[in-house]
């Protein structure tokens, strides 16, 4: 759904007309270059004192908004980002993902803005794709430079930072089982918050009322104004010293590199050709668990290609949009927030994992990817008031989609599938009778790799952290009892997938139990012949007298004193055919308590000897041989997505994409 | 005849990969001499005897009077690069039953970039996961016992690792920060069992909450226990024999080692807390110049310490260095508190490089002193910062005041290379790789002040280390900075720094209790006895009780906060007046730092977390002398070289001077080369030295009028 239709079409649709071609998504703001030559002739010794400053600038807004912000989203989850644009409102940072700056530009003309100008938006469906959900509170910041009474906008510092509380239908602006973006917050498009260095006092005052934590509003925003506006005056140093144009150059330079690396690094690495698959989320919160489709149809077309050598997402055959709020509005602006949201899975293309930690995702990938959207009422292409606070079920899916339809055009060289997001909580009074919450994002073991196994209980959002038992057992009643991995949750496979959390905790006083989580039927899914991981679970009182699983959409089990609440986090899927791990792996993993002495002979078919109480535990080679030798051949589908998913198609094994 | 007062002589020796500095410090008459010997890595003792024997002899001492020595501090990097070069032994961990996977979970996060989760290999821990036991037995985080010690388990524990051959251990239950009992339990059973074990109790390294920080803390410090401790009894051993017999009961010449804190410890007693030495050379070097600088009349400081590989930068202010308990060293965290240095890839060995993308590229990999840089003549293949200063004339064509020659066409061979790929004329090349490494050094320095809410402008820049001084106008320049103080013996000054710190021990006791439940009498008890714990520490370091003094500190933090702000404790007794100023400090500093804070606001409750101590036993400080200031005419020049400051200028015909030859107040205005010893100031056009009538030279930008 498009909500700015004066926007300018760049390239018309090549599909063939009809209602139900994916199409482009237009844009005002196509990709250009600042300069003539595209930086060609940037001095590159510059070119690399601008980049260093860029980072520099980018980490010190980002050091002052964790100094000064107040929500702990912010502070303790690190659930926040900042970015620098340049004029053409193109991304020159690459560590991370940002919103953009389009709907800004979008609504107010960049020749009418005034130093000391604060742009704030938070508004899903005027954000042109570059905002999530409503407690995404995005501050921009244009920068000025050149001469006395010549100054113009050259640059833009942008942050944006998940907030505790922007109203809506519960605590924490998330309500599972919304069916409106009205239940989920206040909205605010595009505003002018400050003007020429004057804040709007009313804006302000609307948006504080409207929250259940107006004084950490006020300061997380106070806090991303503030450091903006130092990063900008920094960024304007820069090109007062070196001047407009030069600094542009390297601009140019530094995206054009990009583009180039990726071509050469990357694109280089899949061949011509078509391919399609497909991955869903499981529940929405509101209907019964289903399959919600997310489809890509991947092209990578010819260096000769008329419109250029790229890569054509089609999303297709995405499931229509969901009654409850995972949907993302993706198609929007070129669908450039997706491109660079979803880039960085292209780097596991590069030749070696320290290659690809260097790549940086800037906007010079967005020449090489084309989006085709399908038409409005979908996943990705939601009509307002669709929600979408939880459309983290589909971006993040999103990533192993592309993952695994990428994975099909280079014969597996991609890493398995991981799911580390979810929250998992308790609330209640605590032992004085205080109101307490303790909500926690647990990570997932990541997937096998053509190169290493999977790594147990890590995250996708760099920096975010688990929390310490001395530190919850110090402000919340209950008892860690065990915080360890779930053992056999990583996907069987040459290189086995990472484990999941297994976290016990035994309450002291009733309370109830929270959950927001997916991949609770669905599993991470293994490739190449590995196995899928073990699904996120939730059991109270295991092995006791009232045992019982627990839903992953949860808003209040309740759980009595002395109960415990045992927590499975997801295992990552393996990569390639578990029969041909080296059985010294597999006793290895039995030693280390990752893989049980029965998952061993049942999924790797390797026949131990000797125990793990005396230390002699080994593996009988022949008998191993001859075990491996009597497996039946291994299924030919490409995927494994675990047994839930025969659950919710009807009894398939497999789908119809999982095939080469 | 009476025989001649014997002199009393304090010698501070700084251990570094190549150089050994030395500065002894005559305690009556005030001489101070330096020098430095070269390093012995292979048996680092050689080295540091040498160096005693040789500033000695610089004293007009005769060999082998070592009976003159009153005292030695020494800075070491055997822990540092222990642990940079990831050495680690074979080590053991004993943990509460539940928690045997800790390592493994670390804190689930995954660094810099996002998407890296797809990629990422998690290094090696530091103890595999077959080497981890279990031990039943549970306290909460009071202190109190929920489950008991399960002592059976232990012994088989200790029997098996014993067994195992596994003869270092660390230690870390849960909680053990509030309550020991359980781990010295434990160490009890090794004692019986495993009496060849060297153990690390985590209630001893760091009795603070957050389990795998506390065992990660505990398991660094167990693990470069055997080899500090062999380093340092071997050398305190040849020190005592080297000199002489000491009164009995004097346990031999006071030997000190310098802590990442900013004090020092005797050997006795750094070897049962090996963890604390692990930023010592770089601790003694942001000392060293902050004292200088503060002589000099500044109050806020940035140092910057540039050697061969890297250059650490700190902020001081009133002469106390920034610490944190936040630090790590190569790949493994340490909370112990350290003098927050931050360290830039950017020193002499520094390489220039083509990244794919073909940018120029400038450090982090060093070619180091061997190899090293091209111009060394020994191998070295790549242009490094070291070259492009030799080629563009900004040092001599020589080491060390002449001993090192320098093969200046090997520099000008590959940077004529690089610069042919670049499209860029070799002048151009070089001030450009120059330029990039003077910007890394300068975000660094930002990153440091920004990151506590300063503004880099307001601070002078202090450097020293053999590169230190090179780019201080490109830094000036670009961060807009007023001053720039290069000390006297810049390659000496970490050697200085040791003989300005006092004794210091640090203890910490986490006592998590919300400011309205807190009874003054307990804060006052666990304070009480952390400094019973601190004296008895400095009275067995020889220091009577009437110089004993102590920095009592508490963490506090907003309830619902993870993250503490310490403030100092009021002296005297604690009654709820000390507390609530206590409070009243906290809200004051946290709006300092974060630039708000909730002291009006009754729903905001302040909540205790951490009690510390410091105990500082006082040593005579060298005193800076005051010269006469001269009549600030210009020495005569020691020569004049073809130099290059900007390469759209060409090379000019430049001034050398000889930093020795320069009276207090004297004026030098660029273009100039300042040299000496071991360091070089390359003076450019637009810039002012000036030397003080402390010999340090003050750089600022020619004021505008004089041009």
């Amino acid at each position: 759904m498009c909500t700015s239709s004066t926007g300018v079409v760049v390239t018309p649709p090549t599909a063939t007309e009809a209602d139900t071609a994916s199409r482009r998504a237009p844009t005002q703001f196509p990709f250009g270059h600042l300069t003539a030559d595209a930086g060609a002739s940037a001095d590159p010794v510059l070119v690399e004192i601008v980049q260093g400053s860029l980072a520099s600038v980018e980490m010190e807004v980002e050091t002052a908004i964790g100094r000064t912000s107040r929500s702990p989203m912010i502070r303790d989850a690190h659930d926040f980002r900042a970015g620098i644009h340049d004029r053409l409102l193109r991304k020159l940072t690459g560590r991370s993902y940002s919103a953009l700056v389009h709907p800004v530009a979008r609504d107010f003309p960049i020749e009418e803005m005034r130093e000391g100008d604060v742009f704030f938006h938070n508004d899903v469906y005027r954000s042109e794709g570059g905002i999530g959900h409503l407690p995404d509170l995005c501050v921009t910041v244009p920068v000025f430079a050149g001469p006395e009474g010549e100054r113009r906008v050259v640059a833009f510092v942008q942050a944006f930072g998940h907030h505790d509380d922007i109203g809506g239908a519960v605590p924490g602006s998330m309500p599972s089982n919304a069916t409106s973006v009205f239940e989920e917050g206040l909205m605010v498009p595009p505003i002018r918050l400050w003007d020429a260095g004057v804040p709007n006092r009313a804006a302000l005052s609307i948006m504080t009322r409207n929250s259940r934590m107006p004084e950490s509003l006020a300061a997380d925003l106070d806090a991303e104004c503030s450091a903006c506006l130092m990063g900008a005056r920094r960024l304007g140093e820069l090109f007062d010293r070196y001047g407009v144009e030069t600094v542009e150059s390297c601009f140019d330079a530094i995206i054009e590199r990009t583009t180039t690396t990726y071509r050469r690094e990357i694109l280089s690495k899949i061949p011509v050709g078509e391919w399609v698959w497909e991955d869903y989320a499981e529940h929405d919160g509101v209907d019964e668990p289903m399959l919600h489709t997310q489809r890509i149809t991947l092209t990578r077309t010819a260096a000769d290609d008329p419109d250029g050598e790229r890569l054509i997402l089609d999303f297709g055959g995405t499931s229509p949009q969901a009654k409850g709020p995972i949907n993302h509005c993706g198609d929007y602006s070129d669908g450039v927030f997706l491109k660079k949201w979803l880039a960085p899975i292209l780097r596991n293309l590069a030749d070696t994992p320290e290659r690809m930690a260097e790549l940086d995702v800037n906007e010079g990938i967005v020449p090489l990817i084309e989006m085709r959207f399908p038409p409005p009422g979908t996943l990705l292409t939601p009509v307002f008031p669709a929600p979408t606070n939880a459309r983290t079920f589909v971006i993040l899916r999103l990533l192993g989609v592309l993952a695994g339809v990428v994975a099909k055009a280079v014969d597996g060289r991609m890493p398995a599938d991981q799911e580390t997001i979810r929250y998992t909580g308790v609330y209640g009074e605590d032992l004085e009778g205080r109101p307490y919450l303790m909500r926690e994002v647990l990570g997932g073991g990541s997937g096998g790799r053509y190169y290493a196994d999977g790594e147990d209980t890590i995250h996708v959002v760099p920096d975010s952290r688990n929390l310490p038992t001395e530190f919850t057992e110090a402000r919340f009643p209950f008892r860690v009892e065990s915080l360890g991995l779930a053992m056999d949750s990583g996907g069987a496979g040459q290189f086995r997938g990472g484990l999941g959390y297994e976290k016990h905790i035994r309450m002291l006083k009733d309370a109830h139990f929270m959950s927001i989580a997916d991949r609770s039927i669905l599993a991470c899914w293994g490739v190449k012949g590995g196995l899928a991981g073990r699904p996120f679970q939730v059991t109270i009182d295991p092995g006791g007298p009232d045992e019982r699983e627990v839903d992953a959409l949860a808003d209040a089990e309740p759980i009595k004193a002395g109960e415990v609440v045992r927590i499975r986090t997801t295992g990552g899927g393996g990569w390639g055919n578990p029969l041909d791990r080296d059985p010294e792996l597999v006793v290895r993993d039995v030693v280390w308590r990752k893989v049980s002495p029965e998952a061993a002979l049942a999924d790797y078919g390797v026949v131990l000897t000797g125990s793990l109480e005396d230390d002699s535990l080994g593996h009988d080679a022949a008998a191993t041989q001859a075990e491996r030798a009597s497996r039946p051949e291994p299924t030919e589908a490409f995927f494994d997505r675990g047994p839930g998913y025969a659950h919710l198609a009807a009894g398939a094994a497999a789908a119809d994409v999982d095939w080469l | 005849m009476a025989p001649p007062t014997p002199r009393r002589i304090r010698i501070g020796i700084d251990t570094g990969g190549t150089f050994t500095d030395v500065v002894a410090f005559d305690e009556d008459s005030g001489e101070l001499v330096t020098t430095k010997t070269p390093s012995t890595p292979g048996n680092p003792a050689d080295g540091f005897m040498a160096g005693i024997d040789k500033v000695l002899g610089l004293m007009g001492l005769p060999a082998g009077h070592g009976d003159a020595i009153s005292a030695v501090s020494h800075g070491t990097t055997v822990a540092t690069n222990q642990l940079l070069e990831g050495k680690v032994d074979r080590l053991g961990f004993v943990t509460t039953a539940g928690y045997e996977a800790m390592l493994e979970i670390a804190r689930q996060s995954v660094p810099d970039g996002y998407g890296n989760s797809y990629f990422w290999v998690k290094p090696e821990r530091i103890v595999p996961r077959h080497l981890v036991k279990g031990v039943g037995g549970r306290l909460d985080f009071t202190g109190a016992e929920v489950r008991p010690f399960d002592e059976d388990a232990a012994r088989t524990v200790a029997r098996w690792f014993k067994a195992q051959g596994i003869n270092t251990l660390g230690v870390c239950f849960l909680h053990a920060y509030a309550n020991p009992e359980h781990e010295e339990r434990m160490r009890a059973v090794l004692a019986e069992e495993h009496p060849d074990a060297v153990v690390s109790l985590s209630s001893e390294v760091l009795r603070e909450y957050r389990e795998y920080e506390r065992a990660m803390t505990t398991l660094v410090d167990a693990a470069v226990k055997p080899r500090l401790s062999a380093y340092v009894n071997n050398i305190k051993a040849r020190l005592s024999e080297f000199a002489g017999e000491r009164p009995a009961g004097s346990g031999g010449v006071p030997f000190y080692v310098m802590k990442s804190n900013g004090g020092v410890l005797s050997a006795d007693e750094v070897v049962h807390q090996p963890i604390t030495t692990v930023l010592s050379g770089p601790a003694a070097g942001a000392l060293g110049a902050a004292l200088i600088a503060r002589v000099a009349g500044f109050d806020k400081v940035l140092t910057s310490d540039g050697g061969g590989t890297s250059t650490d930068v700190s902020v001081v202010i009133d002469g106390d260095p920034t610490l944190t308990t936040e630090g790590s060293v190569g790949a493994f965290p340490s909370k112990i508190p350290m003098i927050d240095v931050v360290t830039v890839g950017a020193g002499g060995g520094s390489i220039a490089w083509l990244s794919p993308e073909g940018t120029l590229k400038v450090g982090p990999q060093s070619a180091g002193a061997d190899p090293g840089p091209l111009c060394y003549g020994k191998g070295g293949t790549e242009v490094t910062i070291t070259d492009a200063h030799v080629f563009l004339g900004r040092i001599p064509p020589h080491l060390l005041g002449g001993e090192i020659p320098l093969d200046v066409q090997a520099a000008r061979d590959g940077i004529e290379q690089l610069a042919s790929k670049l499209g860029l004329s070799p002048e151009a090349c070089a001030t450009g790789i120059l330029e990039i490494s003077a910007w890394n050094q300068a975000n660094a320095l930002r990153q440091v002040t920004v990151k506590r809410g300063l503004d880099v402008r307001d601070f002078a820049l202090t450097t020293f280390g053999g590169s230190g001084s090179l780019l201080l106008c490109r830094l000036v320049d670009v961060l807009g900075l007023p001053t720039v103080l290069v000390p006297p013996n810049p390659g000496n000054v970490s050697a200085f720094g040791l003989l300005t710190v006092d004794v210091k021990n640090d203890y910490v006791q986490t006592h998590v209790s919300l400011a309205d439940a807190l009874d003054p009498s307990t804060v006052g008890g666990v304070l009480d006895t952390l400094t019973e714990q601190a004296t008895e520490a400095l009275t067995k370091e020889g220091f009577p009780a009437e110089q004993h003094s102590f920095v009592r500190t508490a963490d506090l933090r907003y309830f619902g906060q993870a993250f503490e702000v310490r403030v100092a404790v009021p002296d005297g007794p604690v009654d709820q007046a000390a507390l609530d100023e206590v409070a009243r400090r906290f809200h004051a500093e946290h709006t300092a730092l974060y630039g708000y804070d909730f002291a009006g606001d009754p729903a905001q409750q302040v909540e205790w977390v951490n009690l510390r101590v410091s105990g500082i036993g006082p040593i005579q400080r060298p005193e800076i002398r005051r010269h006469p200031l001269g009549d600030g005419t210009a020495p005569a020049e020691k020569g004049r070289r073809q130099v290059c400051f900007e390469a759209a200028d060409g090379y000019v015909d430049t001034p050398v001077l000889w930093r020795a030859d320069l009276a207090p107040g004297t004026v030098v205005t660029g273009p100039a080369i300042i040299e000496e010893f071991g360091s070089t100031v390359p003076l450019h056009p637009g810039f002012t030295a000036r030397v003080d009538e402390f010999l340090n030279i003050v750089v600022t930008r020619t004021a505008e009028e004089s041009i």
